[in-house]
């Protein structure tokens, strides 16, 4: 019987030291795994210089001849981003369509591109933007945030709104006042376009316009779940356009596909849409536009109509 | 935007598997002997398409029951693939032998078992899960085949920003084999995991016979007896 006991307990003590293992094991691990890094998606291809329109990777859409910009008007350069929590800048890069030396007088739409890849995949998009209403009428900044593209550090959210506020600072700089500055995001882009319209930053948008806006994580997690799952189980992001709305009081703009298999049409960005409480609101629901390819799916000289009539009636 | 690395998809195809199996992807269907301990561990997950392949989601479990009688057998599981998030992931529950085998007519257990999930005071969860099983033994290793219906609820009426939580039920059918040896048992099992959900709008394509329902899983488990 005591032998039966020693050998219980041995096998016992054997099983709590592996058990005990594992567990430090799994508290060691605990953790290492978060959806936070995984969310950001610069870089799909990769590049060494920025072609524009002579790059040759995948695109949501290519645009003809008639949009062409010319070079003179088009701006590549550095600039330095830092949060208010960094001891040091990042360099980041930005891309002007424009006059620079007429920043001073002109409307320009700050464009926060979306989550893949980098300013050449948006380009298309930022240059259909140069032509809203006509030709350069308008000036049209965007970046990279970093991480993505050429610009310097890795993704994070905070970068996010460092790094547009750092293209805000440079808009600034050059004599841009708030009334002239019109904030434009498209997907995770709506995530600092929303940010630095609702709070204080370097200057404020005087107008909001969104494309394929996400709610927040929570809905992310959510809607990839089915169930009412807290967003915290998975990630750390803080990214809530569906709260930060509710904040901004200029004039919005809402563009939605309705078949958009990415961001759900209601319970993203009608969620957004909804919660905004300010002055003046319009929505515009894409039938069969998916989640990147709104502008062609609408067709380029509606989605510019639509673009140039709010920006310059509202 | 559907052009993401295999990480991203791994852990988004982990939230509707996590969420939508059990903390526990192989049940305790036919309880232990009285007094029997059970230890094992579960491995597989969901069939999802990346690139031309076909390949299992990545799912693992540390399971352990004792045999309270020899119709009761009470269970946990402990989800490491959930403590990887940092999260504590934990299905307790029992297993219960209703009926006995006669002949063709099966053997049948019900499984109630509630899973907590606990990361932090704001954020926590509570499913409470129910499965319905048959099992038929056979051969003189006792081996056995089951079928189950497992049903797991979500109670929360909202989900974030005040929108309605338009799921409550979430139903899986299980098939399975048990390989039954002395000191052992190796199951094998396959599952509809929520055949009643679209699977559409997600970044993960899953591959079902139901095309646009659902997630077919495959698991793995092995369990020691002493």
């Amino acid at each position: 019987m005591k032998r039966i006991n020693l050998s219980i307990l041995q096998t016992i003590s054997v099983k709590s030291m592996l058990g005990g293992f594992c567990i430090i094991l799994l508290l060691g691990l605990s953790g290492c795994l978060r959806l936070d890094d995984n969310l950001f998606n610069p870089n799909v291809t990769k590049i060494t210089e920025y072609k524009l329109d002579n790059y040759t990777g995948d695109l949501d859409f290519r645009l003809d001849a008639s949009y062409q910009i010319p070079d003179s008007l088009i701006h590549v350069f550095q600039l330095p981003s830092q949060a208010p929590d960094e001891t040091s800048a990042t360099l980041i890069y930005g891309l002007y369509i424009g006059n620079i030396d007429s920043i001073a007088s002109d409307t320009v739409i700050m464009y926060c591109h979306g989550n893949r890849d980098h300013m050449d995949f948006y380009w298309q998009r930022a240059k259909l933007l140069a032509n809203t209403k006509s030709k350069n009428r308008f000036g049209v900044m965007m970046i990279d945030y970093r991480g993505y593209g050429l610009s310097e550090g890795k993704p994070t959210e905070n970068g996010l709104y460092a790094d547009a506020d750092a293209a805000l600072k440079w808009l600034k700089n050059k004599g841009l006042t708030n009334d002239r500055l019109v904030m434009y995001g498209f997907s995770l882009g709506t995530a600092p376009a929303v940010k630095l319209s609702a709070e204080d930053f370097s200057m404020k948008p005087s107008k909001l316009m969104l494309e394929a806006p996400f709610a927040s994580a929570e809905v992310m997690i959510q809607d990839a779940s089915g169930l009412a799952m807290p967003a915290a189980f998975f990630t750390d992001l803080k990214i809530n356009n569906a709260e930060e709305i509710k904040k901004v009081q200029q004039p919005f703009f809402w563009i939605h596909g309705e078949a958009d298999d990415f961001l759900n049409i209601n319970t993203h960005g009608a969620v957004v849409y909804n919660n905004y409480n300010g002055t003046y609101k319009e929505a515009h629901r894409i039938p069969n536009a998916g989640h990147g390819n709104i502008p062609n799916t609408f067709g380029f000289q509606n989605y510019l109509n639509a673009v140039g009539n709010f920006i310059t009636m509202h | 935007m559907k052009k993401n690395p295999f990480l991203l998809i791994c852990i988004t195809a982990y939230l509707f598997i996590s969420a939508l199996s059990s903390c526990s992807p192989i049940k305790f269907i036919k309880p232990l002997e009285k007094n029997q301990n059970a230890a094992g561990v579960s491995l597989g997950g969901a069939l999802i398409k990346y690139g031309t392949a076909t390949i299992p989601i990545p799912f693992l479990t540390a399971d352990y029951g004792y045999g309270i009688d020899s119709t009761l057998t009470g269970f946990g599981s402990f989800n490491i693939t959930s403590a990887l998030f940092g999260n504590f992931q934990l299905e307790l529950g029992a297993a219960k032998q209703l009926l006995k085998q006669n002949n063709y007519f099966p053997a049948v257990s019900i499984t109630p078992s509630v899973n907590i999930i606990y990361r932090n005071t704001d954020a926590y969860k509570f499913y409470p899960q129910l499965a319905f099983n048959a099992f038929w033994e056979y051969g003189k290793h006792k081996n056995f085949v089951y079928i189950s219906a497992d049903n797991w609820f979500e109670l929360a009426q909202k989900r974030a920003h005040e929108l309605k939580q338009p799921n409550h039920w979430i139903f899986m059918p299980t098939i399975g084999h048990s390989f039954t040896g002395k000191k052992w048992n190796f199951n094998i099992e396959a599952k509809i995991i929520a055949p009643n959900l679209s699977n559409q709008n997600l970044v993960v394509e899953y591959q079902t016979p139901l095309k646009k329902r659902g997630a077919l899983g495959i698991f793995l488990g092995y369990t020691r007896k002493f």
